[in-house]
């Protein structure tokens, strides 16, 4: 118990003295001393409790060792993030065209939104029992309930970047003589893009939110199947909780290769006009 | 937990969907007392939960289902299949590996896949399955939808077949044994009642599947009387010959990795002793009786 407490005390320390530290310094301190003082909390509040189910970092470490030396954690990270993927990117080619024609047209508009208001708010959980009757058990219900979990998002997000273009870039395009798809490929698309990585973006995060969800389906691999598959057996919520760092884990790195997307050229004279 | 009056105390349930949550919260002690899959009350034990098994839910009440037009004529006929049980710390696993020891199998011969019990008829509709093996009433569902049918009644390859157990938190035990005692009473009481008499059998699909489980009485009422011995509500006191099995199996298989002698894990001492003579379920009437009771049966004597 002392030494949890005093790393909290050494956590804090460095928190407060980093102020002082050149810039580059307190980028790695700052969420360092925040992820050691979390990290006790955890260890004291584990190590507290009367009736354990909340394993100790120390377990959850040692889970996640074993689950790299036997292979298993890099097969289900790929399962994951491979039905993560092809949701997604069908998500996406299906979802910008959507929205795009959508946020354009007016008629569509207001044909299709209550629609897809209507669908927006169901969780993927609900979508089990017809994922499974058009899908059938396995991979292919798993990449649907990704599918529509990141699909609304981005035709929303499409959708409200089209309306939303300034009617300044729209006006001036047609009086230079560009109409019809001319105009939606060298303006419209263009001009929606930036908010359309955004819509993205959260759409990505959403997709790996429910790769838990998905994988309630009998699949038998990923890391969604590992944290169920683990409540399933007696006392193994250190792997519950191996499972949850690691998605957390994968969910920064997407977040930080999908923001890459918006340091393009061609995207950035979009946030430039805003 | 209780309230208590002069007819007794009052036990309150509480409904889950899932296995995990229900043990999760018996491991929280948010919860003193539930029914769950025998071998993974085995496990918890193992594991160190403070929990004992005190008595059985319920005898028989599996079956394993085939598609209606499948050739699948017997377990040999199951060989390079694939066959959804409902978890692998369910006893339906390990009677299916009961089944492929019998029939000269080994793991890999049939495809077992663990799945939600309540998808599975919808799984062997479409052809995802070959077959399920899982308690009442998934099965009497796809034999009702058309789609199923009944290969093996647990009660004709493994006799008074052992599903769910009543497990009790070890220090409801220790600490208010009347109160266990009372419940275990209680059960078994109702258990009487429910194999006394088909009338009480179909009242009680009626009151059940509408104000508990939000199941269609009918699918009760034919899961409790097709055939009357399809599930059994008497001689519910854990055997010690059952459970040395069922660990054995569990040995085997590896869901239990270490040896549980029958005293480390059940507590025999609340439950009544098995009746002598059990009811007789062939002279149970397949119908209720349009009104009026009956045959009345009354079990005779105990040991």
């Amino acid at each position: 118990m002392i030494i949890p407490l005093l790393l909290i005390v050494l956590g804090v320390v460095l928190f407060v003295q980093s102020r002082r530290w050149p810039a580059a310094v307190q980028n790695v301190v700052l969420p360092g001393s925040v992820a050691l003082v979390v990290l006790c909390l955890w260890h004291i509040g584990a190590a507290a409790q009367e009736r354990p189910i909340l394993p100790t970092p120390k377990l959850v470490a040692v889970a996640l060792v074993n689950l790299v030396a036997d292979g298993t954690l890099w097969r289900y990270v790929i399962a994951s993030v491979f039905r993560v993927s092809v949701g997604f990117v069908l998500a996406a080619a299906v979802g910008i065209p959507f929205g795009l024609v959508v946020g354009w047209s007016t008629r569509a508009f207001t044909a299709f939104n209550p629609l897809v208001q209507g669908l927006r708010p169901i969780s993927p959980i609900a979508w089990i029992p017809i994922a499974i009757l058009l899908f059938g058990i396995g991979d292919g219900s798993a990449v649907f309930l990704i599918f529509l979990a990141s699909f609304f998002p981005i035709v929303v997000g499409t959708m409200a970047a089209v309306r939303n273009i300034s009617l300044v870039h729209v006006r001036s395009a047609q009086n230079f003589g560009l109409h019809g798809m001319e105009l939606f490929r060298h303006v419209v698309f263009p001009a929606s893009l930036p908010q359309i990585i955004t819509s993205l973006r959260i759409a990505l995060g959403v997709a790996w939110l429910v790769v838990v969800a998905a994988e309630m389906i009998a699949v038998n691999s990923g890391l969604g199947y590992m944290i169920i598959d683990a409540r399933n057996q007696g006392m193994r919520y250190d792997l519950v909780v191996a499972g949850m760092l690691v998605i957390g884990a994968i969910g920064i790195v997407l977040d930080l290769g999908i923001r890459r997307l918006e340091t393009f050229d061609e995207v950035r004279w979009g946030y430039a006009k805003r | 937990m209780t309230d208590h009056s002069e007819k007794g105390s009052l036990f309150t349930s509480q409904r889950f969907s899932d296995f995990p949550s229900m043990k999760e919260a018996l491991i929280a002690r948010k919860i003193e007392a539930t029914f769950m899959i025998a071998p993974l009350a085995m496990k918890l034990v193992a594991d160190g939960v403070p929990v004992r098994i005190v008595y059985l839910g319920h005898r028989d009440g599996t079956g394993i289902m085939v598609g209606t037009d499948s050739d699948i004529q017997d377990f040999a006929g199951l060989r390079g299949t694939k066959v959804a049980i409902p978890s692998r710390y369910s006893n339906q696993n390990l009677l299916m590996h009961r089944m492929m020891n019998q029939y000269g199998m080994v793991d890999g011969d049939i495809t077992l896949l663990e799945m939600p019990p309540p998808e599975m008829p919808a799984a062997l509709a479409n052809g995802d399955i070959d077959g399920y093996i899982v308690g009442e009433p998934f099965c009497a569902k796809s034999e009702l939808g058309g789609w199923g049918r009944v290969l093996y009644l647990t009660k004709d390859i493994w006799p008074d077949f052992v599903s769910c157990v009543l497990v009790v938190r070890k220090e409801l035990i220790d600490e208010h044994r009347p109160l266990v005692q009372e419940l275990v009473d209680g059960i078994a009481t109702s258990g009487k009642w429910l194999d006394s008499d088909m009338v009480h059998r179909m009242d009680a699909a009626e009151v059940v599947g509408k104000y508990y489980y939000n199941q269609d009485p009918e699918l009760l009422k034919f899961v409790l009387s097709k055939p009357p011995d399809r599930v059994k509500y008497t001689d519910l006191k854990p055997m010690q010959k059952n459970f040395d099995e069922i660990m054995a199996l569990a040995n085997q298989t590896g869901i239990i990795d270490k040896h549980m002698a029958f005293d480390e894990y059940v507590d025999n001492s609340f439950a009544p002793d098995v009746f002598t003579l059990t009811v007789p379920f062939d002279r149970l009437p397949m119908e209720p009786a349009p009104d009026g009771p009956g045959t009345p049966v009354t079990p005779a004597g105990g040991k």
